[in-house]
């Protein structure tokens, strides 16, 4: 297990719980380095004042917040630091909700809570919520910034979520989508045996990122200087008459 | 209209939906911006050379790859030439739960809008808006953004589809080396923070929940506007565990009947301000 990333007490009533958080994810994605096209070299970032057309050190740049047009209030380090509040080393858990009642919208990221000297509280937590199915509410400091996050026991370990706040999550009916023609029964009907013709036990496993490895292949393909044929990209037909299309994909997924 | 990330087409079956991909999360950060500290003027990032030494612009910059310690150079159309399908289309290939779908998966929530107004398309995205909701179904399927795959879950949420990218399983960490508890609680412990979290349940209702630290730091950027000094708070020391672990639970439950918000004493003894809200017996769902 890599090093743990936060540590800290969770904290419901008089229960002190000291944990160690660890990140429960990482991203596998193929990652590339910016280069010039022409000549392969690395390309470098440089920070520079239009005013003198030079680049600057680190050192002589600081924050600002643009307050009017042009207009600038400068904060050091620890002035923003202020912000994030005293409680860096506390998680008190005000709430306690089903933990199925959260819209995947708000899941933003996912620890892994590990014990620390106090194991049998933590062992106690752990089981509550267990037993319950509900999900700890609280707020996390981490890097200067304050977090929304709920604990959760997973299978076997001990889950915190960061979470969106309620008005960094877009509506639907902000969206102002124009509303179709209301589809005939028979379109209701077949798309809904449809999709109870596809519906499967969800498992992760299933699915595998295949593009990583094909992106993987390009590379290589590549290094040994082979010519890539870049295809055109078809655009799927748009049939117009989405009852043959329904009726059609029923066939195909009874066979 | 908030900008299209993705256009292409939502398929399941031989029905394609034509779609855009828009966020469903919007930054309210307050973002700061470099500035160089002498003349106060923005920095700018400029891409440049490290070879030639002279400025690039962002249509000469390809994606470089380390293979082996050998340097290989791949350019966009090279990359969109890879599985070119997936770039273009989002094919649904099960529909699950969403129950069944462990929160751990969840990366970004998006939206997808229907992409024009033709007619067929409109009817073809409101059945299957309705199709989902009906069945309280959600449908998995995989496409390309950007140089990256990603599983995606899509769902009816408020009379739209939703789609939350997630995770591979092989990008989900096992648990297996996370220090876990001690020993298993005695029914009395286990029965009485049950009784805690029980008596501290409440229905989910997100929009409780304000974020304090955007509201902190727009009075800390207004206090430094009007050239007042800004003072750091001290940092609360960590609570220590209790002693007895029985005697704490017990003692929670015991301001939990009174009808008290449970404090740890650290808390009540530092004098700290409570900065929760006040809690009414009639707002609790049990």
């Amino acid at each position: 297990m890599p090093k743990s990333v936060w540590n800290g007490t969770v904290t419901f009533g008089m229960v002190n719980v000291p944990i160690k958080l660890y990140s429960g994810t990482e991203s596998k994605a193929i990652h590339f380095q910016e280069v010039h096209a022409k000549d392969g070299a690395r390309i470098e970032h440089r920070r520079v004042c239009p005013k003198e057309d030079r680049e600057v050190p680190y050192k002589q740049i600081v924050k600002g917040y643009e307050v009017e047009d042009g207009q600038y209030v400068v904060l050091g380090n620890d002035e923003i630091k202020a912000a994030a509040g005293n409680r860096r080393k506390v998680i008190e858990l005000s709430d306690f909700i089903d933990a199925g009642e959260i819209d995947p919208v708000f899941y933003e990221k996912t620890y892994y809570v590990g014990s620390r000297d106090d194991k049998d509280a933590f062992e106690l937590l752990y089981q509550a919520l267990r037993k319950t199915g509900r999900a700890g509410i609280g707020r996390f400091s981490f890097h200067d910034r304050e977090y929304l996050v709920a604990l959760r026991a997973g299978q076997g370990v001990l889950l915190l979520h960061t979470l969106r706040f309620h008005d960094e999550v877009v509506s639907g009916q902000e969206l102002e989508v124009e509303r179709g023609t209301k589809p005939s029964d028979k379109e209701i009907d077949m798309a809904g045996r449809l999709v109870s013709s596809l519906s499967e036990k969800f498992s992760p496993r299933a699915y595998e990122d295949t593009y990583r490895d094909a992106v993987l292949d390009l590379i290589k393909r590549k290094a040994r200087g082979e010519e890539i044929d870049v295809v055109a990209q078809e655009e799927p037909a748009q049939g117009d008459d989405l009852a043959a299309a329904l009726e059609a994909s029923l066939a195909g997924s009874r066979s | 209209m908030a900008r299209a990330l993705w256009s292409g087409s939502l398929s399941f079956g031989l029905v394609n939906v034509p779609v855009q991909l828009v966020s469903a999360a919007r930054d309210l950060d307050y973002h700061f911006q470099q500035l160089h500290d002498k003349d106060k003027v923005p920095i700018e990032q400029r891409r440049v050379c490290s070879k030639e030494n002279e400025e690039v612009t962002w249509e000469e910059v390809a994606h470089g790859y380390d293979l082996d310690g050998k340097q290989v150079v791949v350019t966009d159309e090279e990359l969109g030439s890879v599985q070119p399908r997936k770039t273009r289309t989002i094919d649904v290939e099960a529909f699950v739960d969403l129950g069944e779908v462990d929160p751990i998966y969840f990366d970004h929530p998006y939206f997808l809008i229907p992409a024009g107004d033709s007619e067929g398309t409109l009817r073809a995205y409101r059945l299957l808006v309705e199709t989902l909701a009906d069945q309280d179904q959600v449908a998995i399927g995989r496409f390309v953004m950007r140089t990256k795959e990603y599983l995606v879950a899509v769902r009816a949420r408020e009379g739209v589809l939703a789609l939350s990218t997630m995770l591979f399983h092989d990008e989900v960490r096992p648990a297996k080396d996370v220090e876990s508890g001690g020993k298993k609680p005695s029914k009395k412990q286990l029965d009485t923070a049950v009784a805690i979290v029980e008596g501290l349940s409440t229905d989910w209702d997100p929009g409780r929940y304000q974020d304090c630290y955007r509201e902190r730091l727009k009075r800390v950027i207004d206090a430094k506007r009007k050239r007042k000094t800004i003072e750091v708070p001290k940092p609360e020391k960590e609570p220590k565990p209790a002693p007895d672990l029985m005697d704490a639970l017990e003692r929670t439950l015991e301001q939990l009947r009174d009808g008290e918000q449970p404090r740890s004493e650290r808390r009540a003894s530092d004098g700290a301000k409570s900065g929760g809200r006040s809690r009414r017996g009639a707002q609790r769902s049990r």
